[in-house]
């Protein structure tokens, strides 16, 4: 009896082994890694993106690490011989923290198929622009009645302990509070008065997220009831049922491109085109603007069109006339120190 | 091998050579790289600068000492809570005292990320708790459990409480019963008998659970993330920023240096607290 | 005289006691039992009691390529490390325990000293050592580091069973003139085998849960399991986590059972 039981083990554990064995090896060659950002985009991604590259290789493989864009950076710099990373996807704040450290990869533009479509806003040459994203505010419509109108509804008293925000790591908190700095007399380059506002709005203050995915979860949640909030972070949980919704603030939207570039030294270099190209193709890109995942289009054969065209934009000029585009290189410059104060000052 | 009998039950100590190689390969060589790191200054230069930017701002002096708090919060509760359930299991049948250990296994083997999202379920602002305490009409309004440290501390508790609950098992069994039963017989009561006799000879599993479950709950990078959110920051989380995001690796390195010895210097004075306890308890 | 304490100090006692590890009880078990009723939500969010029953998540989980993906590597990674552990701390294990030198309680101090250290100070120090080497993170980093972490449990599991060994045995099989190996090999090691499975498995189930050390030393590549939850959790509160964690906490009840019948677990650890 004992016996047996001590084959079987012996059995099951070799069996294992065999199985096993084949990935413990130092040199192995690593599916492609593409850092996409959490929450919504992550499963447009997954959904839309990665189908098509896998038809585009023959089923190449990839893996998705979703992370902030400035843990992007600083994966890639720690390790710039061997990277972690073959593709980042860089808002512009980031983007140009990319470039001045010598991280990107040139965009092979010569061989590119779907560059010449984009629109010139989006032909870098570092890195196309996949995508724009619209910052704005979200709030729950069954707690929220009356949708607010302005970043200064914050404020109000009566979302005391239902307000989210997240920290200045993303670009929505960043942006974000360079607008709160605006309201308050303040700039790009004086983000003091935000500092002096946010002070006032701690007791509005449910939760401080890591990143917009993690915000967009806690109106899930039932957490938060109003929040700062990216357009496209809450599109997936909308069409699942989640009671969110997006609006402007009449002091205007925030707006940027986000860049995907490939990673200086990738080892899937070839890999990392193929899958840029397939991001700034076309039919991918007509895929994403479509619901649920709503993704405005830099590809110009695209036509924004349904629920984009209705609440954000009929076209890049629009886009351009009706939001906000900030001064990121003026941010850029400050913008660690002003992470490293938030984190101090904004506690609860 | 005809000398001064051998003692054939002690094998040659080379045989714990391959570990202590790997050991001095893999554990102590990055702790002395991490030491080494620590001492390179932002200009370059070899010296203290990072340890005197941390122990010169009070900002980091407090997250400090806000995560060696939270650890003795939790610690307290776990005992609180653990040696009344390790006295029972202990003097219980033994059906009784499988039972309470299956139930002190299960969550110590089970993943950390899992039983700290059981909490975000019972915390929340539509969580178990808050529906308990509106339907009793306690609140008129949902309280802030979740990303608040009263909640933190319970979560931690419950995800290091087997640690502390098992080596106290093993101290109260290591008791010989009749011990009890001569201090009742000399008219002691209870709550005598327990402070008399019961707590001292526990001691050593009470400062063991007490070392780990402390050693855990300063460092549940998950569980303080998670419950904790993103405004409340303990020394891991600190860490972890400044040497990911902000890429500020020798202070990152510095952090960890003075975290280990804030670390050991708590647990060499939980072991002192308990030598002179028992000291006491002898007298 | 057996009455002079009083009933109420007997009461007191007693109750207090029993009141308070039945809360601790409960405090231990509810969090589990709400994981498992909420992973069987047709719902979106972690909310308890569901809004209604389904097996959607469940089937969701078979879907699920980044966890498949995770999950292969922390089992890849947790099988190896615990290998490791076993074969070098087994063989430290014999050479300390019984050993009355200084040295040798020194190493079994050093050994289980990852116990207690901040791990997520070792995870970091590891990630700065092998960038100082020039090693990318892969597999074997991910391993040698899990090793360190698994070792102690397989120390401290095989020095107890060796600290009950009776000495009589082993000096009785000497006198009879079986050799040093011998020894070991027919009567020690057979005598210690459940403290070695135990601490073994230990050790699987320490690497498997993983979290300060995988946290610097994985990438993407190597992805591991608690973190990718953590971070599915974080990013998109995702409730296919519940339905991931349903598996897992029924996999480990099953695995405590199977042990406890191999090795007597619960006696070992308690």
């Amino acid at each position: 009896m004992r016996l047996d039981r001590r084959r079987l083990l012996t059995t099951a554990l070799s069996l294992g082994a065999v199985e096993l064995f084949p990935g413990l090896s130092l040199a192995q060659a690593r599916p492609l890694v593409f850092a996409t950002f959490t929450g919504s985009w992550e499963e447009a991604h997954k959904a839309v993106l990665v189908p098509a590259f896998r038809r585009e290789t023959g089923n190449a493989p990839i893996v998705l690490d979703p992370m902030l864009s400035v843990d992007q950076i600083a994966k890639v710099s720690a390790a710039r011989a061997a990277p972690p990373i073959d593709v980042m996807l860089h808002d512009p704040g980031p983007a140009l923290t990319a470039t001045a450290q010598d991280l990107v990869e040139p965009y092979p533009v010569e061989r590119s198929a779907a560059f010449k479509e984009l629109i010139p806003d989006a032909q870098e040459a570092t890195g196309p622009a996949a995508f724009f994203q619209v910052v704005g505010l979200t709030y729950n419509p069954d707690t929220v009645r009356t949708p607010p109108t302005s970043w200064a509804d914050l404020w109000r008293p009566e979302y005391k302990g239902r307000v989210g925000i997240t920290t200045m790591n993303s670009t929505l908190g960043t942006g974000f509070m360079v607008e709160v700095a605006k309201m308050h007399g303040g700039s790009e380059a004086n983000i003091d008065p935000a500092f002096k506002a946010m002070e006032a709005l701690k007791p509005n203050l449910s939760a401080v997220a890591a990143n917009p995915g993690a915000l967009a979860t806690l109106f899930q949640q039932g957490q938060v009831d109003i929040s700062p909030g990216n357009f496209n972070a809450i599109q997936i949980l909308k069409a699942k049922g989640v009671p969110v919704e997006f609006v402007a603030p009449k002091e205007g939207a925030i707006a940027f491109k986000t860049a995907i570039q490939i990673v200086r030294n990738s080892p899937n270099r070839e890999l990392a085109f193929k899958l840029i190209e397939a991001a700034i193709s076309e039919p991918v890109q007509t895929r994403l603007m479509q619901a649920p995942y709503l993704i405005v289009p830099t590809n110009a054969k695209v036509r924004m069109s349904g629920e984009i065209a209705k609440v954000l934009a009929k076209d890049t000029d629009d886009l351009r006339r009706k939001f906000v585009f900030q001064d990121w290189k003026t941010i850029n410059a400050q913008r660690p120190a002003w992470i490293e104060r938030f984190n101090r000052e904004i506690r609860l | 091998m005809a000398r001064a009998q051998p003692d054939v039950t002690a094998y040659d100590l080379r045989l714990a050579s391959p570990l202590a190689l790997f050991f001095a390969a893999f554990f102590a060589a990055p702790l002395a790289a991490l030491l080494a790191l620590s001492l390179r200054g932002a200009d370059g230069r070899y010296g203290l600068s990072q340890y005197a930017a941390f122990l010169g701002d009070r900002f980091s002096l407090g997250v400090l000492g806000g995560t060696l708090w939270l650890g003795l919060k939790v610690t307290a509760v776990c005992l609180g809570l653990g040696y009344p359930l390790a006295l029972v299991a202990t003097r219980a049948g033994s059906l009784v005292r499988g039972l309470v250990i299956l139930a002190v296994l299960t969550p110590l083997l089970t993943s950390v990320v899992i039983r700290t999202f059981a909490w975000i379920v019972i915390l929340g602002r539509q969580g178990v708790v808050n529906g308990v305490l509106s339907s009793l009409g306690l609140t008129d309004g949902p309280v802030r459990l979740l990303y608040a440290e009263g909640g933190l501390v319970a979560a931690l508790a419950q995800v290091q409480m087997p640690l502390m609950v098992l080596p106290l098992m093993t101290a109260l069994a290591r008791i010989d019963p009749s011990l009890w039963d001569a201090s009742e017989a000399l008219g002691a009561g209870r709550w005598r008998t327990f402070l008399r006799v019961t707590l001292p000879l526990s001691l050593p599993g009470l400062i063991a659970g007490s070392v780990l479950t402390f050693a855990a709950a300063i460092s549940g990078f998950i569980t303080q993330s998670l419950i904790g959110g993103g405004q409340m920051l303990f020394m891991p989380g600190y860490i972890y920023q400044q040497a990911i995001a902000l890429q500020n690796w020798p202070f990152a390195a510095a952090m960890s240096v003075i975290f280990l010895v804030a670390v050991l210097a708590v647990i060499l004075a939980f072991n002192a607290l308990g030598r002179l306890a028992r000291g006491y308890a002898q007298t | 005289m057996s009455r002079s304490p009083g009933a109420l100090d007997r009461l007191s006692f007693e109750g207090l006691v029993l009141l308070l590890a039945l809360a601790a009880l409960v405090l231990l078990l509810a969090p589990t039992a709400i994981v498992l009723v909420v992973s069987f939500t047709d719902g979106l969010s972690l909310r308890f009691p569901p809004p209604g029953y389904s097996l959607r998540w469940y089937g969701e989980l078979m879907e699920a390529w980044q966890l498949h993906f995770a999950l292969g590597n922390s089992l890849r990674v947790a099988f190896f490390a615990t290998l490791l552990a076993v074969v070098l701390g087994v063989l430290a294990a014999l050479a300390v325990a019984r050993s009355p030198r200084l040295a040798a309680r020194l190493l079994d101090s050093l050994f289980l000293s990852p116990l207690i250290l901040p791990a997520l100070a070792f995870g970091l120090s590891s990630l700065m050592y092998f960038s100082l080497l020039g090693w990318p993170v892969s597999v074997a980093t991910l391993v040698i580091g899990h090793t360190i972490v698994c070792v102690p449990y397989v120390v401290r599991n095989t020095v107890a069973a060796l600290t009950q060994l009776q000495p009589v045995l082993l000096e009785g099989s000497a006198s009879l003139g079986a050799s040093r190996l011998y020894t070991l090999r027919r009567i020690t090691l057979p005598l210690i085998r459940p403290g070695i499975l135990s601490g073994g498995f230990l050790a699987f189930m320490a690497s498997f849960d993983n979290i300060p050390v995988s946290l610097f030393l994985r990438d993407a590549a190597t992805d591991m399991l608690p973190i990718r939850m953590w971070q599915d959790l974080e990013g998109r509160l995702d409730v296919t986590i519940a339905a991931l964690s349903g598996v897992l906490i029924v996999a480990t009840i099953a695995v405590i059972a199977l042990m406890e019948r191999l090795t007597g677990l619960s006696k070992r650890l308690v």
